[in-house]
C-alpha cells in the first residue's frame, strides 16, 4: 500500500456514500408508496464500462440491473452516448429488466468530455398502464397487456426532454401525475449522483478515480474470494414445486444445482420447467440479479455493494425456463418464480451453512392490489402492498415472526391508521395466527393474518400468494410451514378460499383476510425444551392441542 | 450561582457561574467526577457538594438515566392495553429488514412480551370518530392478570388515538380506578402521531422507564433540598429545552437524549453572541463524533428517533421532539485495523477510556486515532488528559509499527493515513446533516468542540468548505456549558390531516389555537413564574407523498405555503404544482430562564509571544511537514493574531493548524480559524 492508498481509501467511502446519498434522496422524493414504503428500488454508480461500484438498495433482487442496463446501453448506443443524455429502459428481457412496472434510468456522466461514470436507478412504479389498475396482474398472457414498454430509449436528448415521450407516457398511464413524479424523482436522484461523482473527479482527477475504482472491485472480489474459501466444497442440489401460474397452469418443477469451488460458485438451474402461459416468469437478469442476492448472502452479507464481489460466481440456465423466459411471455408478477431462485440455493445449502442460512420462510411477496373509491374524491383508489409473514427456524434460533420475504428487505409495511384513512377499507385484525406448521427444536416464526372490512362500492381484489400449494421446507426433522392463503369472507357467512385472485369483486361488508405461511421448523419438536413450550403457550403461539400433538407436551 | 450537571455513563460534570453586581459572570467553575450507575443521582449529588448550596439559584440537570434504563432493560416490569385485533403490532414492527442480505437476521425482541399485551373491545375510526366505546368490563380480568404476574406499568395504545383519545382517556379512568398504584402511560398523553407500531412503541417505551425516572427525579430532587438547594432543578430533554421535574416525570422519554442537544444549545448561545446565524456543530469525544446543523440558529427538532439502530439494525422508535443529530463511531480512541480484504478502517470499535489509546501505557496495544496524533506531533505526549498521565510514544510507535509493515509505509505516513480516513469518516457524518439536507456549507460556521473538536476543525472545515471555524473557550466541557444557557422549552405534535388551502385556513387556525391553548396550559401549570411565548410548525407534504417536510406555519396560508415549497425544494430538489396537505401541527412553548453569555476574556497583560513555549516537528499530510509554533491557548489575550503552522494547547484540547491558515482570538477567548482559500471539497 502507498501513501496514495489512503486517497484511494477515502474515495471508496465517498463513493459508498454516493450511493446511499441518491438512494436516499430516490425514496424520499417518489410519489409512489411501493418505492418509499417497500423501497422496491435500488440506485447506483458504475464505471464507465458498466462496473457496479456503489449502490443503495431497498431490496435484494436489483443487484444485477443496475450494471446489466448500464451494459446494454454502452451495447445499443456505444458511440452515440452525449452529456446531457439520459436513457430509459423496462424491457423486461434485457438491459436488466425484470418486469415492466420496474423502470430504470441510466445517466452517463462526463468529465473534461469524456464518459467516465453512469448513474442508474431503478424503481417499481406504481402504474405504468396495461390491462388492470396497477399493472401488476395474474392473467395476462403477453407482455403487451401488462403496460407501456420502453425499449431502452432516450428520455433526454443533450439535455432536452424528449417532450413526444412524456406525452405518451402521460396518455397510457392511469395516475399520470404520480407515475411522472415517480419519473422526475428518478432523474433528481440521478443528478444527485452525477453531481457528487464530479465533484470527486474534480478534486481527484481522472486517473486517480479509475485507479480507486478498479481497486474497489478487486477488493470486493477478494473479500468474497476469502470467504468461498471457508465453504464447503462440492455439488449441493434441492429441487421444489410452483403451484401454479395465476392461469391454473402448474405445478412446475424447479431445481438447481450449486457447485462450490475454492475460487467459483457456480449455479445451474438445469432441469427447471419451460417457461408458463401466466406471469409468473422471470426473464434472465431477473434471475442473475437473484442469484447474486442469495450469493452474497452466503459469502459476504455485509460488504458494501460493487461488481467485484460477484466475479467468482457463475450461473447456468438455458433459454425459454420459468427463470429464463422470452419474449412476449408475460412477468408481471415475476417474483413469484423469482423467488424460488433464492430458495433453491438456499434450501441446497442451509444444512451446509445453518449459521447464514435457516428453514425455509414462507417466501412469497403476497403482493395484493386492492382497488376501491377513493375517500375524498371517490376516484381510483388503489392499495397496492406486499405482506409479512414467517421466516423458519435456524440452528440455534426461532424464526423470525411477521417480517417481509427474503426477496424483499428494508421494506415497511403500511400502518393500519394510514390504510384507514387512504382507502375505503376497516381494518379488523393485523396479528399472528396459530395454523398448524413449523413445529421444531427451534420453532418457525409466525405468519400473520390481515383482515379488510371493505367500505367501498366497485372494489375488488387481486393478489397472487405462493406456497399456496406447497409450504416452504422444514430442517433436520422440523415441520414444514404452513401455507399462504387468502379467504373472503362474504356477508352473507360463506367463505372462499384462494391462493390467488384476479381483479375479484367485493362488496361493502366482505371481508378480505389475508393469511401469510408460518415458516420451517428446525430439529424435532419433541425435543424443544419443555419451559420453551410452556412459554410458547403462554404467549399464544401454539395452541394446547398442537402442545399436545406436535410437541408431547402432557 | 448558575450549576448544570451532565450524567454521562463514565463521567458526571458540573459546570457552573457566579455572576458579579453587574449581572456578569464573574467565576466559572468546572468539577469532574465518576458516574454512579445504576444510582445516578449519587454522583450528582458529590458534585454539587463542591459549590455553596444557598448561593444556587439555577439548576440544569442533563442525564442518561432514561437511556441507560432503554439499553441496560433495566425498567419497570411492562403490559400493553390496546384495541382488538392489534395486539401483535407491537412484534411484527414495521416488518422491516435494514440487514438486507442477512438471512439469520433476528428483529428486535418486543418489550412486552405477548402474554402481557392485552385487547379490548372498542374503536374509532381515522376521522376520529368513535364505533364503539371501549368494553372496560373487560379490563377486570386484565387487571387480574397484570397484577397476579406482578406488572408494574401499562402503557394503553389505542387505534386513533391521536385523532381521539376518549376511548383511550375512559380506559385509563378505569384502569386508575381499579389498581391506583400502578404506573399508567397514555399514547395521547406521550404521542400524539399517527402510525400504530411508532405510538404504541413510544408509549411502551415510556411505561417501561417511567418508575425508574419518578425514583431517580424523587431522590435527586430531595437530596438537593437536604444539601440546601432551594430551587426546583430544570431538566434537559432531547428536543434541546429545559422542563420541570414534574413535566419530566410525566412524560419521561422526552429526556432519552438529553446530553448531546446540550452542545447544539452552547453553540446557539455563541452564534448568538457573535452574530453568527448559520451554525454547523461537531463534538467529537473518545468514542463517537456528533454533527448537526443549526440554520438560523433554530436547531432542527424531529420527532423520527429511535433507540438502537443501526445500517443493519431497525431499531425501537420513540416519536418524541429530538434534536435532529447524526452520530458516527470515531473518536479519539477509535482503534485502526485491517479488514479481510485488506481495508483500513478506523472505528467504529473503541479503546474507550481503559485501555485507551495506547500512547496512555494503561495496557492499549492497538493503533488508536489519539496515537496517530501523537505520532504526527499533533498533540504532545505530555498534554494527554490534561498534563494528568505521562504519554509513552515509544508504545505508540511499536503499536502502530506491524500495521505500517503490513501495508508497506512508514510509522509516519500509517498515523497520517489513519487522521485522513478518521477526518473522511467525520467529513461523511457533517454532510448527512448539511449537503444532504439541501444546505451549502458555504453559508455555514463550523463549531468545532469536545476532547478532539479542534484537532479536527480545520480538516473537516476545509473538507466541506465551510465559511470558518469556531474552536470556542474551553472546548471539552462546552456541551455541560450549554445546559447553563438553556430556556424552557416543550414540543406538542399532534397528528390531523388537513389539506391547506383558502377554504381550510380557518380551520386549521382553530386548529393551532387550540393546540397552542393546551400547550400554555400545560406548561403554565408546571412552571406559573415564566412568561411564555409559541411558535407554530407544520409537517406539511404534497398530497400523495409519504414524506414531509417541517416548516414555520405562520398565520397567513399563502406564506405557509410558499415557505413550504421553497424548503420541499431544498431538501428533495423540486416542487410541484399541487395540493399541499398538512399532517402534524407542532407548536413549541418557550420561555427564558435569564442564562448568561460567556465573560469576555482581559489581555492581563499577555501578549501572543508571552503564550508561544516552543516549536516542534509536526506532519501536517498534505499541507507538509515542518517545524511548527506551539502555544498556550489560555495566555493568548483577545485580539491575538497565530499563523499556521501552528498548535494551540490547552487542557484537554489541542487545536491544530496547519500552514497557510489563521487563529484569531475574539474578546470571549473563542478561536476564529480561517480556512485555506479555494479549498475544494
Amino acid at each position: 500500500m502507498s501513501a496514495d492508498a489512503f486517497t484511494k481509501e477515502v474515495i471508496h467511502r465517498a463513493l459508498g456514500a454516493v450511493g446511499e446519498e441518491i438512494f436516499a434522496a430516490l425514496k424520499r422524493t417518489s410519489m409512489s408508496p411501493i418505492i418509499y414504503e417497500t423501497l422496491d428500488c435500488a440506485v447506483g454508480i458504475t464505471d464507465a464500462r458498466g462496473e457496479v461500484l456503489s449502490q443503495g438498495n431497498g431490496v435484494i433482487t436489483f443487484l444485477g440491473t443496475l450494471d446489466a442496463a448500464v451494459r446494454s446501453t454502452l451495447d445499443k448506443f456505444g458511440g452515440d452516448i452525449e452529456p446531457g443524455d439520459l436513457f430509459i429502459t423496462n424491457d423486461p428481457y434485457e438491459g436488466g429488466g425484470t418486469h415492466l412496472s420496474d423502470v430504470t434510468l441510466v445517466l452517463p456522466v462526463f468529465h473534461e468530455e469524456r464518459l467516465v461514470a453512469f448513474v442508474a436507478s431503478k424503481a417499481h412504479w406504481t402504474e405504468v398502464g396495461g390491462m388492470a389498475p396497477g399493472s401488476f396482474t395474474t392473467d395476462s398472457t403477453e407482455v403487451y397487456q401488462e403496460g407501456l414498454q420502453f425499449p431502452l430509449v432516450k428520455l433526454m436528448e443533450r439535455g432536452a426532454v424528449n417532450q413526444a415521450l412524456i406525452e405518451l407516457i402521460r396518455a397510457n398511464v392511469r395516475l399520470p401525475d404520480q407515475t411522472l413524479g415517480d419519473l422526475w424523482a428518478g432523474v433528481a436522484a440521478n443528478r444527485v449522483g452525477e453531481a457528487r461523482v464530479l465533484e470527486l473527479f474534480g478534486r481527484y482527477g481522472a486517473a486517480t478515480m479509475r485507479d480507486a475504482m478498479d481497486s474497489l472491485l478487486d477488493y470486493g472480489e477478494r473479500m468474497v474470494l476469502a470467504e468461498l474459501k471457508r465453504l464447503p466444497k462440492g455439488t449441493f442440489t434441492a429441487s421444489d414445486s410452483i403451484g401454479g401460474d395465476g392461469l391454473g397452469g402448474g405445478p412446475y418443477h424447479v431445481e438447481a444445482a450449486v457447485t462450490i469451488e475454492d475460487d467459483r460458485f457456480t449455479i445451474d438451474f438445469t432441469g427447471t420447467d419451460p417457461q408458463a402461459a401466466g406471469s409468473i416468469n422471470t426473464t434472465r437478469t431477473g434471475m442473475e440479479s437473484r442469484a447474486r442476492g442469495i450469493f452474497r448472502a452466503i459469502t459476504a452479507p455485509h460488504l458494501a455493494t460493487n461488481g467485484g464481489m460477484f466475479r467468482p460466481l457463475r450461473i447456468l440456465a438455458p433459454d425459454g425456463t420459468l427463470f429464463t423466459a422470452r419474449r412476449p411471455a408475460p412477468t408481471s408478477t415475476y417474483w413469484e418464480s423469482g423467488g424460488f431462485v433464492i430458495d433453491l440455493v438456499w434450501k441446497a445449502l442451509a444444512p451446509h451453512v445453518p449459521d447464514r442460512l435457516p428453514a425455509g420462510s414462507f417466501l412469497s411477496v403476497c403482493a395484493t392490489i386492492l382497488k376501491s373509491e377513493d375517500p375524498d374524491s371517490g376516484g381510483l383508489s388503489l392499495l397496492v402492498e406486499p405482506l409479512a409473514g414467517g421466516w423458519g427456524a435456524g440452528c440455534g434460533k426461532d424464526g423470525e415472526s411477521g417480517q417481509f420475504c427474503p426477496g424483499n428487505g428494508d421494506t415497511y409495511n403500511i400502518p393500519v391508521e394510514v390504510t384507514e384513512r387512504r382507502h375505503r377499507v376497516l381494518v379488523r385484525r393485523y396479528g399472528f395466527h396459530t395454523e398448524d406448521g413449523g413445529a421444531g427444536r427451534y420453532r418457525g416464526g409466525k405468519g400473520v393474518v390481515l383482515d379488510y372490512e371493505i367500505d367501498s362500492e366497485n372494489a375488488w381484489l387481486t393478489a397472487i400468494f405462493g406456497r399456496n400449494r406447497f409450504p416452504c421446507w422444514g430442517l433436520e426433522g422440523g415441520q414444514d410451514g404452513s401455507p399462504n392463503r387468502i379467504e373472503i369472507h362474504r356477508k352473507g357467512g360463506r367463505i372462499e378460499h384462494h391462493g390467488s385472485v384476479t381483479r375479484l369483486p367485493v362488496a361493502r361488508g366482505d371481508v378480505v383476510r389475508l393469511i401469510t405461511g408460518t415458516g420451517g421448523g428446525f430439529g424435532d419438536p419433541q425435543e424443544r425444551p419443555r419451559t420453551l413450550v410452556a412459554e410458547d403457550l403462554r404467549n399464544g403461539y401454539i395452541t394446547e392441542r398442537q402442545a399436545r400433538e406436535h410437541y408431547g407436551w402432557s | 450561582m448558575r450549576i448544570a450537571t451532565d450524567v454521562g455513563g463514565t463521567f458526571t460534570d458540573l459546570v457552573g457561574y457566579e455572576l458579579d453586581g453587574g449581572g456578569r459572570i464573574s467565576r466559572l467553575v468546572t468539577h469532574k467526577v465518576d458516574s454512579t450507575p445504576p444510582a445516578f443521582e449519587r454522583g450528582v449529588l458529590e458534585a454539587t457538594r463542591t459549590v455553596d448550596a444557598r448561593a444556587v439559584r439555577f439548576f440544569a440537570h442533563g442525564s442518561t438515566v432514561v437511556i441507560n434504563a432503554l439499553l441496560s432493560r433495566q425498567g419497570a416490569k411492562t403490559a400493553l392495553v390496546t384495541t382488538r385485533g392489534f395486539r401483535d403490532v407491537l412484534e411484527i414492527a414495521r416488518g422491516n429488514r435494514p440487514d438486507l442480505f442477512n438471512f439469520a437476521f433476528r428483529k428486535p425482541r418486543p418489550f412486552v412480551p405477548r402474554h402481557l399485551r392485552r385487547e379490548i373491545d372498542e374503536r374509532t375510526d381515522a376521522d376520529g370518530q368513535v364505533i364503539r366505546a371501549p368494553a372496560l368490563e373487560g379490563l377486570r380480568e386484565i387487571v387480574d392478570d397484570f397484577r397476579e404476574e406482578g406488572v408494574e406499568a401499562i402503557a394503553v395504545c389505542l387505534l386513533h388515538a391521536y385523532a381521539n383519545d376518549a376511548n383511550e382517556r375512559a380506559v385509563g379512568a378505569e384502569l386508575r380506578r381499579r389498581w391506583p398504584e400502578v404506573s399508567i402511560a397514555l399514547s395521547s398523553d406521550i404521542c400524539r402521531e399517527w402510525r400504530e407500531y411508532e405510538r404504541t412503541s413510544t408509549t411502551v417505551l415510556s411505561a417501561f422507564v417511567q418508575p425508574v425516572t419518578s425514583r431517580y427525579l424523587d431522590s435527586l430532587a430531595s437530596g438537593l433540598r437536604r444539601q440546601g438547594v432551594s430551587v426546583t432543578p430544570f431538566m434537559l430533554q432531547s428536543n434541546g429545552g429545559a422542563t420541570t421535574v414534574a413535566a419530566a416525570a410525566r412524560n419521561p422519554v422526552s429526556m432519552v437524549e438529553s446530553g448531546p442537544a446540550s452542545g447544539v444549545l452552547g453553540a446557539i448561545e455563541l452564534g448568538s453572541a457573535l452574530g453568527e446565524r448559520n451554525l454547523a456543530t461537531i463534538d467529537i469525544g473518545g468514542t463517537t463524533a456528533k454533527c448537526a446543523l443549526v440554520p438560523g440558529l433554530e436547531p432542527r427538532v424531529t420527532t423520527d428517533y429511535f433507540i438502537e439502530k443501526t445500517a443493519t439494525e431497525p431499531g425501537y422508535p420513540i416519536k418524541t421532539p429530538v434534536v435532529e443529530i447524526v452520530e458516527i463511531g470515531s473518536g479519539g480512541g477509535s482503534v485502526a485495523a485491517l479488514d479481510a480484504g485488506g481495508k483500513l478502517r478506523v472505528g467504529p470499535e473503541s479503546a474507550g477510556a481503559v485501555p485507551g489509546p495506547a500512547v496512555y501505557g494503561r495496557g492499549g496495544d492497538r493503533p488508536t486515532t489519539t496515537d496517530a496524533h501523537i505520532l504526527t506531533g499533533r498533540i504532545d505526549a505530555s498534554n494527554l488528559l490534561g498534563g494528568r498521565i505521562a504519554g509513552d510514544v515509544e508504545r505508540a510507535r511499536r503499536v502502530f509499527a506491524p500495521l505500517a509493515k503490513t501495508l508497506g509505509v512508514t510509522v509516519g505516513a500509517l498515523a497520517a493515513g489513519v487522521l485522513r480516513i478518521a477526518n473522511a469518516d467525520m467529513a461523511t457524518a457533517l454532510k448527512l446533516v448539511s449537503i444532504d439536507k439541501g444546505y451549502d456549507p458555504r453559508d455555514f460556521t463550523l463549531v468545532a468542540f469536545g476532547g478532539g473538536g479542534a484537532l479536527h476543525a480545520v480538516a473537516l472545515g476545509e473538507a466541506l468548505r465551510f465559511r470558518k471555524v469556531i474552536v470556542p473557550r474551553n472546548p471539552a466541557v462546552f456541551s455541560a456549558w450549554g445546559m447553563l444557557v438553556t430556556d424552557l422549552r416543550r414540543d406538542f405534535v399532534q397528528t390531523r390531516i388537513t389539506p391547506v388551502d383558502d377554504a381550510n385556513a380557518p380551520l386549521l387556525a382553530a386548529a393551532f389555537a387550540d393546540l397552542e391553548r393546551d400547550a400554555l396550559d400545560e406548561v403554565g401549570r408546571d412552571s406559573p413564574d415564566v412568561a411564555l411565548t409559541c411558535s407554530r410548525h407544520a409537517d406539511l407534504r404534497y398530497r400523495g407523498q409519504e414524506h414531509t417536510v417541517k416548516v414555520p406555519f405562520p398565520k397567513d396560508t399563502g406564506a405557509a405555503l410558499a415557505g413550504f415549497h421553497e424548503a420541499h425544494e431544498r431538501a428533495y430538489s423540486f416542487r410541484l404544482d399541487q395540493a399541499v396537505e398538512l399532517v402534524n401541527l407542532h407548536v413549541t412553548v418557550r420561555g427564558a430562564l435569564g442564562g448568561a453569555h460567556h465573560p469576555a476574556i482581559a489581555a492581563n497583560g499577555s501578549s501572543v509571544e508571552g503564550a508561544r513555549t516552543g516549536t516542534r516537528r509536526v506532519d501536517f499530510d498534505d499541507d507538509g511537514h515542518g517545524e511548527a509554533a506551539i502555544y498556550r491557548r489560555a495566555k493568548l489575550p483577545p485580539g491575538a493574531e497565530i499563523a499556521g503552522p501552528a498548535i494551540l494547547e490547552e487542557d484537554a484540547s489541542t487545536c491544530v493548524l496547519p500552514p497557510g491558515r489563521l487563529a484569531r482570538v475574539d474578546d470571549y477567548g473563542h478561536l476564529h480559524l480561517t480556512l485555506a482559500p479555494g479549498t475544494e471539497s
